[in-house]
C-alpha cells in the first residue's frame, strides 16, 4: 500500500497497517525532518523493523538530495539476515525506478568462497588464511615469481582487476544482497564478495550489519571511516546498547595472553634481526617514516588494513610517535618491560582496584614506561608489523591485546579502572588471574556516533524506563516515546506466578534457589504446563549454572522423563553450535508437531535474537529474576561510577536491567496481532510493585491484577481458558471503536481528519 | 496345535503322593494314564469343563499344576511333575487352550441370548479362533456396530456370517494396519541407562534390552563404531557392554579423576569416554544447512569483532565456561539435545531388535544412505522460501486464497440444468403448488417487452408502488429469518447441524435407524436375484425387519414436536424413499414369481 504522511509518499509493504507502525512512522518522519536523534519504544510483534525501513527508505525516495543513506546495525548476523529478508520484501513494492542496493557486511568467514581459506575450520585461519593470500607484499611477491610459485586467492585477484578500471565496473545492479547471496554472486563472477561487499558499502543506499562496526572504534575506524554526515542510523533491539559500548573499550588480560605476548616479541625480535641481516633499508625507512610524525603508511592496500586504533577518533593524538620507541628494537623492549610488570600484577593474591592514573603513574615508576609511549603502543605495533610483512594475524593476537591495553589505559582517566582478580569468585578453587580495564561510561563508545551522522535511531521492544537510556548514552533524543499496543484481542496474557502447587513460595534468591522445595515446585509447574499447551514452550533461567543444576536435579526427581512423555526437551548450551542445531531441531519439532521444550538463558545468545514466534513459542516462562552477579568487582565499580556521575541509584540500575532482560526474553513470543502467547514470571519478587512496575508498558497493561499471585494450578487454569480463548475464529480488523488494522482507505481518512483539523 | 505327552503324577489333594503317570493333553481335552495299569486313576476330562489353572511358583518345592473344574469350590486335578520346565510346558499349553476356550465361550454367549439359532448351522461356517477374536475386538471397539449386531443377529433378522460378510474389508484392514505402522523412538531417554544397586553389596547392575541398545546405538555413533570395530573380533558383545556400562558409571559418578585414569589404562574404554567426534563432524555438517536466521554460529568469529580477551571477560552477566577437561565435557545438555534429535530424526530401519549385530550393520547402512540421498541445492531453495515466508507479517496480508482444487464439469449446462430439474422436482413433490408455465419466449420478444418495461418506469416513475415499502420490508424481514434459518443454514455450516438442533432422543434414534436401514438395504439388495429357498427366507427377514423400521419412523415423524416437525420429515423423507424402493422391487419381484409359478402360491418352499 502507498499513502502520505505530510508530504512523504510512504511505500509499505502490505495491504494494511496496524496504527502504532503508522503512528512510529509519523514519530520518525519527525525526527528525521528535524536531523536529530530519537529513541523509540514499541512493543515486540507489531512490525517494528518493517515500519522502521519502509519509512526511511520512502523518506530517501522523497526527498533524493543529499542522498540519505540508511546504516542498519544488528546485534547478530541471523538479525541481519532477518532484516534483510523484510527489506527485500519491501524492494518489491518500491516503484521499479526507485530501486537502491542494501547489502549486509561481516566477516570474512561469513563471505569468503576460497576453498582452502574456507578449508580451515577455525574462525582465525579463514582471517589470516586470507591474508597470506592477498597481503599486498605476498601480491607483490606472486607478480615477480612464475605463476603459481606463490599462492595467491583468484577471487581476489579478479575483483582486484575488475575494479581496477573503476568503481562503476564492480558496482552491484540495485537490488537487495544478503550474505548468501553475495557469496553466491562471488562464485558466479569470481569475484571475492567479501572486498566486493567493503568496497560498495559506500554506494549503497542501504548497509546492514553488526554493531560494532560502529561502535566499536578498532572496526569502526577501518569500516565506517568514509560515512558521509548525511547517514540515518539504526539501532534495532538496542535494550541492551549500554553494555555493547562498554565492551568496545573494555580489555582484559589473562595469564595466557601474556604467555603469548612473551611468545610474540620473542619472534618479532628473530625477525628484526633477519630483516637486519638482510634488508636494513626497510627498518631505517620505518624509522624516518616515524621521525615525520607517520605512524600509518599512507594508504594502505585494501587487504593491508588492520583494526584501527582502539581509542576513539577524537582522542587519538596528532603527535609524531615519541623518539624512544622509534627504533624497532627499543619499541620491542618497552613491550618486554610491559608484559613482564603486567606478570608481575598478576601474581596477586588480592583482588585490587585502581583508577588509570594510578596505573599508569606505577607503571612510569616501575617499568620506566610513560603516559604517552603507552598511547602510541598500538600504532606503532602496527607499522612494526606492516614492516615485518606478518601475514599469520592470529599468531600475533596476544601482542595486539597488549597494546590495545596499553593505548587505552595511557588515553582515558575518566570512567574506567582497572580490576585484578585472582580468581573467579563464583570458582574459587580455579585460580585464573584476570587484569580488566573496564569502561563504565557507556557514553564514551556512541559519542562519536552522536556527533558524526546527522540522524541516530535507538529503539528495542524494551526501553522503559525510557529516561534512562538518554542519561546513560549522554544525548539530547528530539523524539523520545514509547508505544503501546493496541490488540484486536487480548492475545498475550501475562502472569506472576508466586507459589508453587502446595502454596509454598518460589523463587530464584540466592537463599532459595536450592531448596529441593524451589525446584521441585517449578518442575512441576513446567510438567503441569507441558501437558496442556500445544507446540512450543520456551523456559528462560537466570544463568547457565542454575539452569544446568536444576535440570540435574529434575532428572534426578524423575520430572524430567515425565515432561519428555509430552515434549521433546532442547537446551541451550556455551557451545553456539550445539545450541544452534538444538533450535533448528526445536523448529523442526514444532512445525511437525510434535512439540518440545527449549531451555534457555536470559542475557544469552538465544534470548537477544531468536524469535519464539508462533507456534514455535505458546508459552515462555521466565524462572526466576534474572539479576547480574551483584558481587562481581566490574559491576560494583561500574555501580558506583554510574552513582556518582548520573545519580542512579544501584538497586533501580540492577532491577532496571534485570527486568530489561526478563521483558526481552518473554517479548519473544509474538510477532503479529494474529499471533498469541502466554509469559509466566516465576518468581514471587515479580509480584512486588517495584520490581514490576519496571516492565514495559505493553506486558504491564496486560497484566491483569488477579494475575499477580497466582499459584500453579491457578496459572494452569489461566492458561487453559487463555488457550481456549484463543483458539476461536476472531475479527482480525477489531472490532468498536478502535481499529487495530488500518486499510489504505482509512489512513486516507486520518490524514483528511488531519488536514481539518489544521 | 500339536499334543503334548508329560509325565506326571495325579493326585486328588496337595498332600497325597500321588499317581504316577503319563498326562497327555490335546487342544480339547486332557488324558491320564496311570503307570500302573490296575490303577482307578484313569482320567478322559474336557477341557470345556475346566474353568481354571493354578500352580506353584518356581522354585517352591514341587511343580504342581492344578486344573480347576470350578472356580469357587476349589476342586480340582492335580498334577505333580519331575521338574519346573516340563510343568511350564504343560503349564503354557493349558494357558493357551483354555484361553481360546473363553474366547469361544464369550462369543457364545452373546449367541446364546439368541432363542433360536436358525441359519448359523445352515451354513456351518467354522471359524477360527483368531478370527473370533478380531471379531469380538471389533464389535467392543465400535459401539454402534455392537448394536448393529445385537440388533440384527442376535435378534435373529440376519446370520452372524451374513452379518461380517460384508464387513470383510474391515477384518482386512485392520489386521493390515497393525503390521505396517512403524513405531518411532521413545521418548524417553532410555539410553541413560540407570543403574540399580541391590543395597547390600558393593555391586551395581545395569540392564539393556535391545531397545535401549539400538537408542544407544542411533545416539552415540562413537559406541555404534566401536561395536562394529571390536564385536566380535576383538571381544565378545557381553564384554563389550560391561565395558560400556563401566564407562557409564564412572561418568555417572562424575569422578573424572577416576575416568581419566582408567581410560588411560583401557584403550577401548576410553573410546566411551571422550568426546564423540563423529557427533562433532556431523555437526559441523549440518550447522551449513542451518536456516539463516537462526545461524548464531555466524556471530563467532566475525573477525573485527571478536579478538580474543576483548571486552569484559569477567562481569556480573557473564559466566566462564568450567576447565577444559575432555572427559568432563560430555554434559547432561548434550545427551538431552542429542537424544531429542534422534527422536526427531525417527527410525530409519525395519530390522528386528533381536540380534545386536544386525542392528548395528542396518543403522550404519541406513546412515551411509541419509548422507547420500540429500542436495544441498534443494534444501538451500527450500530454506530461503521459509524464510521469506517466516518475514511476512500475515495479518497484514491480505488475506491469501487457500489452494485449491477446480471443480471440473465436463458438460456444466447438463449439470446445472440437471440440478434445477431435480430441484423442481423435489419441490413438485413436496409442496405440489407449482405448475409449469410456458415460458417459451422468444430472445426479440424478451428484449422488447423488457424495453417497454424500462422505458414505462422511465417515463412514469415508481410513484404507485403495489405494496409500501415498509410494509414490503417488514414482511421480507418477517420471512426471512425463518427462510434462512432452515435454508440458509442447511448443510451450509459444517460446525451447526440440523441435527444438533433437534432432541437428543429423537437424534439418537434417527440415526440409528439410519445406520440399521443401510445394512438391511445392503443385504436386501444384495439377495437379489433369489435363486435358493434360504435366500427366499432372507429376504422375507429383512422385508419383515424393514417394515417395522418402516412403523417406527413414521412414528417418530409424527410424535416429534411441531418445530422440528419439518425438519424431521426432512430427514426421514430419504429413509422412507429408499425403504419404499425396497419394497416396491420386492413385490414386482414377487408378482413375477407368483405370475410364473402360478401353481406355487406359497413361494416355492420345498
Amino acid at each position: 500500500m502507498k499513502f502520505l504522511i505530510d508530504d512523504v509518499t510512504v511505500y509499505f509493504p502490505y495491504d494494511y497497517i496496524y496504527p502504532e507502525q503508522y503512528e512510529y512512522m509519523v514519530e520518525l518522519k519527525r525526527a528525521l525532518d528535524a536531523r536529530g536523534h530519537c529513541l523509540l519504544e514499541m512493543p515486540t510483534g507489531t512490525g517494528k523493523t518493517v515500519a522502521l525501513l519502509s519509512l526511511i527508505s520512502s523518506y530517501a525516495l522523497a526527498r533524493p538530495s543529499p542522498p540519505l543513506k540508511l546504516l542498519y546495525c544488528t546485534r547478530t548476523v541471523h538479525e541481519m539476515e532477518k532484516t534483510l529478508a523484510e527489506l527485500r520484501l519491501l524492494h518489491s513494492h518500491l516503484p521499479p525506478t526507485h530501486r537502491s542496493l542494501a547489502l549486509g557486511l561481516s566477516s570474512r568467514k561469513n563471505l569468503c568462497v576460497n576453498p582452502i581459506a574456507l578449508s580451515s575450520a577455525s574462525r582465525d585461519s579463514v582471517d589470516s588464511a586470507c591474508r597470506r593470500l592477498t597481503a599486498s607484499w605476498v601480491r607483490a611477491a606472486a607478480a615477480e615469481q612464475p605463476p603459481g610459485a606463490v599462492p595467491t586467492c583468484p577471487f581476489f585477484e579478479a575483483y582486484d582487476r575488475a575494479a581496477s578500471s573503476g568503481p562503476d565496473a564492480v558496482l552491484l545492479p540495485p537490488g537487495v544482497y544478503t550474505l548468501g547471496d553475495l557469496r553466491a554472486l562471488g562464485r558466479e563472477k569470481g569475484w571475492c564478495p567479501y572486498f566486493l561487499a567493503r568496497q560498495m558499502i559506500r554506494y549503497a543506499n542501504v548497509v546492514v550489519y553488526s554493531y560494532q562496526y560502529l561502535l566499536d572504534p578498532k572496526v569502526a575506524g577501518i569500516i565506517s571511516r568514509e560515512m558521509q554526515r548525511e547517514c540515518v542510523v539504526v539501532f534495532d533491539e538496542a535494550h541492551n546498547i549500554d553494555n555493547v559500548c562498554i565492551e568496545a573499550l573494555s580489555v582484559s588480560v589473562r595469564r595466557q595472553t601474556l604467555d603469548g605476548a612473551t611468545r610474540n616479541l620473542h619472534r618479532m625480535a628473530q625477525e628484526i634481526d633477519r630483516f637486519k641481516a638482510t634488508d636494513a633499508s626497510r627498518l631505517r625507512a620505518e624509522y624516518n617514516r616515524l621521525v615525520e610524525g607517520l605512524a600509518q603508511r599512507g594508504n594502505l592496500a585494501l587487504t593491508d588494513a588492520w583494526l584501527a586504533n582502539p581509542a576513539l577518533p577524537d582522542d587519538i593524538l596528532k603527535e609524531a610517535v615519541p623518539g624512544n620507541i622509534r627504533r624497532a628494537e627499543h619499541f620491542l623492549s618497552v613491550l618486554r618491560r610491559l608484559v613482564q610488570y603486567l606478570k608481575g600484577r598478576l601474581q596477586t593474591e588480592n583482588v585490587e582496584t585502581e583508577r588509570p592514573v594510578d596505573f599508569v603513574a606505577s607503571v612510569s615508576s616501575q617499568a620506566g614506561i610513560d603516559q604517552k609511549m603507552l598511547r602510541f603502543c598500538y600504532d606503532r605495533l602496527h607499522s612494526l608489523m606492516l614492516t615485518l610483512e606478518i601475514t599469520d594475524t592470529d599468531e600475533f593476537l596476544h601482542i595486539q591485546t597488549i597494546c590495545d591495553f596499553a593505548t587505552l589505559v595511557g588515553t582515558y582517566m575518566q570512567g574506567f579502572s582497572i580490576i585484578i582478580e585472582p580468581f573467579d569468585e563464583r570458582m574459587p578453587h580455579i585460580p585464573d588471574p584476570v587484569l580488566q580495564l573496564s569502561c563504565h561510561d557507556a557514553s564514551l563508545a556512541i559519542k562519536p556516533v552522536f556527533d558524526r551522522f546527522q540522524s541516530v535511531i535507538i529503539t528495542s521492544g524494551t526501553l522503559s524506563p525510557i529516561d534512562l537510556y538518554p542519561r546513560l548514552l549522554n544525548f539530547n533524543p528530539v523524539i523520545s516515546r514509547s508505544f503501546t499496543m493496541s490488540l484486536t484481542r487480548d492475545c498475550i496474557c501475562p502472569m506472576v506466578l508466586t507459589r508453587g502447587s502446595d502454596q509454598l513460595p518460589v523463587s530464584t534468591k540466592f537463599d532459595m534457589r536450592s531448596d529441593p522445595g524451589v525446584v521441585r515446585n517449578y518442575g512441576r509447574l513446567l510438567l503441569e504446563m507441558v501437558a496442556a499447551v500445544p507446540d512450543g514452550i520456551v523456559c528462560f533461567f537466570v544463568s547457565y549454572s542454575y539452569m544446568d543444576g536444576i535440570v540435574n536435579s529434575w532428572n534426578e526427581m524423575g520430572i524430567l522423563q515425565d515432561v519428555m512423555q509430552h515434549k521433546l526437551v532442547f537446551i541451550e548450551t556455551q557451545d553456539v553450535v550445539e545450541t544452534t542445531l538444538a533450535l533448528d531441531n526445536y523448529r523442526r519439532a514444532c512445525d511437525c508437531g510434535r512439540g518440545a521444550v527449549f531451555f534457555s538463558v536470559a542475557r544469552g545468545k538465544v534470548a537477544e535474537g531468536i524469535d519464539f514466534d508462533r507456534h514455535y513459542g505458546r508459552l515462555v516462562i521466565m524462572f526466576g529474576v534474572p539479576f547480574q552477579y551483584t558481587l562481581s568487582r566490574i559491576l560494583i565499580a561500574r555501580l558506583e561510577y554510574l552513582r556518582n556521575t548520573f545519580q542512579i541509584k544501584e538497586g533501580d540500575f540492577l532491577t532496571f536491567d534485570a527486568l530489561r532482560q526478563a521483558a526481552q526474553c518473554v517479548g519473544r513470543v509474538i510477532r503479529s496481532k494474529a499471533d498469541y502467547g502466554m509469559m509466566i514470571f516465576a518468581d514471587k519478587r515479580y509480584s512486588r510493585h517495584d520490581k514490576r512496575s519496571k516492565l514495559p508498558g505493553w506486558i504491564l497493561s496486560h497484566l491483569r491484577d488477579a494475575h499477580l499471585n497466582l499459584s500453579t494450578d491457578m496459572a494452569l487454569h489461566i492458561a487453559r481458558e487463555f488457550l481456549r480463548r484463543m483458539a476461536q475464529p476472531y475479527d482480525k480488523a477489531g472490532t468498536g471503536g478502535r481499529k487495530t488494522l488500518l486499510s489504505q482507505e482509512d489512513l486516507e481518512k486520518m490524514g483528511e481528519g488531519v488536514m481539518d483539523m489544521f | 496345535m500339536a499334543v503334548i505327552n508329560m509325565a506326571a503324577k495325579y493326585k486328588t489333594t496337595v498332600k497325597e503322593p500321588g499317581t504316577p503317570g503319563v498326562l497327555r493333553m490335546s487342544e480339547d481335552k486332557f488324558i491320564f494314564v496311570p503307570n500302573d495299569p490296575r490303577s482307578a486313576m484313569k482320567l478322559n476330562v474336557d477341557f470345556r469343563n475346566i474353568k481354571g489353572h493354578k500352580f506353584s511358583k518356581d522354585g517352591s518345592k514341587q511343580a504342581l499344576l492344578n486344573l480347576t473344574q470350578d472356580s469357587e469350590k476349589g476342586g480340582g486335578y492335580i498334577f505333580e511333575f519331575d521338574n519346573f520346565s516340563d510343568r511350564n510346558v504343560c503349564r503354557d499349553f493349558v494357558g493357551k487352550v483354555l484361553g481360546k476356550f473363553q474366547a469361544m465361550m464369550s462369543s457364545k454367549q452373546n449367541e446364546q441370548l439368541v432363542p433360536e439359532k436358525p441359519a448359523a448351522t445352515v451354513h456351518g461356517e467354522q471359524l477360527s479362533t483368531t478370527e473370533m477374536e478380531l471379531r469380538m475386538k471389533l464389535l467392543r471397539e465400535d459401539s454402534e456396530l455392537q448394536k448393529l449386531h445385537k440388533q440384527f443377529v442376535i435378534g435373529g433378522v440376519l446370520t452372524e456370517s451374513e452379518f461380517w460378510a460384508t464387513r470383510k474389508s474391515l477384518l482386512d484392514d485392520d489386521a493390515q494396519r497393525t503390521a505396517k505402522q512403524r513405531a518411532g523412538f521413545k521418548s524417553a531417554m532410555l539410553a541413560d541407562v540407570r543403574p540399580s544397586t541391590d543395597g547390600r553389596t558393593n555391586k551395581v547392575t545395569f540392564s539393556l534390552t535391545p531397545e535401549i541398545i539400538h537408542q544407544i546405538f542411533a545416539e552415540k555413533p562413537a559406541v555404534h563404531r566401536a561395536f562394529l570395530n571390536f564385536v566380535p573380533s576383538k571381544m565378545t558383545e557381553k564384554d563389550f557392554w560391561t565395558k560400556y556400562c563401566r564407562a557409564e558409571y564412572l561418568h555417572r559418578t562424575k569422578n573424572s579423576v577416576a575416568a581419566a585414569a582408567e581410560a588411560a589404562e583401557d584403550e577401548e574404554l576410553a573410546v566411551f569416554l571422550k568426546h564423540d567426534e563423529i557427533l562433532a563432524n556431523e555437526a559441523r555438517h549440518k550447522i551449513r544447512r542451518v536456516d539463516p536466521t537462526l545461524d548464531m554460529e555466524a556471530d563467532i568469529g566475525d573477525d573485527y569483532i571478536h579478538l580474543p580477551d576483548h571486552g569484559i571477560l569477567r562481569d556480573g552477566s557473564k559466566e566462564t565456561a568450567d576447565a577444559e577437561n575432555e572427559f568432563a565435557r560430555r554434559t547432561l545438555s548434550q545427551d538431552l539435545n542429542r537424544h531429542a534429535a534422534v527422536v526427531l530424526e525417527g527410525r530409519a530401519l525395519d530390522v528386528e531388535l533381536g540380534d545386536t549385530r544386525t542392528a548395528a550393520e542396518a543403522l550404519a547402512r541406513s546412515k551411509q544412505e541419509l548422507s547420500t540421498e540429500i542436495s544441498d541445492e534443494k534444501t538451500n531453495q527450500e530454506r530461503m522460501e521459509k524464510v521469506s515466508r517466516m518475514t511476512e507479517i500475515e495479518d497484514l496480508q491480505a488475506p491469501c486464497s487457500l489452494p485449491f482444487a477446480p471443480l471440473c464439469i465436463k458438460d456444466p449446462r447438463e449439470y446445472f440444468d440437471s440440478q434445477q430439474a431435480n430441484a423442481f422436482k423435489a419441490l413438485g413433490d413436496t409442496g405440489g403448488g407449482i405448475t409449469p408455465v410456458d415460458c417459451s419466449l422468444k430472445t426479440e420478444e424478451a428484449y422488447i417487452y423488457l424495453l417497454e418495461q424500462i422505458s414505462e418506469v422511465k417515463v412514469r416513475g415508481l410513484n404507485k408502488p403495489v405494496v409500501q415499502p415498509e410494509a414490503a420490508l417488514k414482511v421480507l424481514n418477517g420471512l426471512n429469518p425463518y427462510l434462512s434459518s432452515t435454508k440458509y443454514h442447511l448443510g451450509k455450516n459444517p460446525q451447526e447441524c440440523v441435527l444438533d438442533r433437534l432432541p437428543n432422543r429423537t437424534k439418537d434414534e434417527l440415526m440409528h435407524h439410519w445406520t440399521s436401514i443401510q445394512e438391511l438395504l445392503r443385504h436386501f439388495w444384495s439377495s437379489y436375484p433369489v435363486t435358493t429357498a434360504y435366500l427366499y427366507n432372507k429376504v422375507l427377514r429383512l422385508k419383515d425387519a424393514m417394515a417395522q423400521i418402516y412403523h417406527k419412523l413414521q412414528e417418530i415423524k409424527e410424535s416429534v414436536q411441531s418445530d422440528f416437525r419439518h425438519q424431521v420429515s426432512l430427514l426421514v423423507q430419504p429413509m422412507l424413499q429408499a425403504l419404499d424402493a425396497a419394497f416396491a422391487h420386492y413385490d414386482t419381484e414377487q408378482q413375477k414369481r407368483s405370475v410364473k409359478s402360478g401353481n406355487k402360491p406359497n413361494g416355492f418352499v420345498q
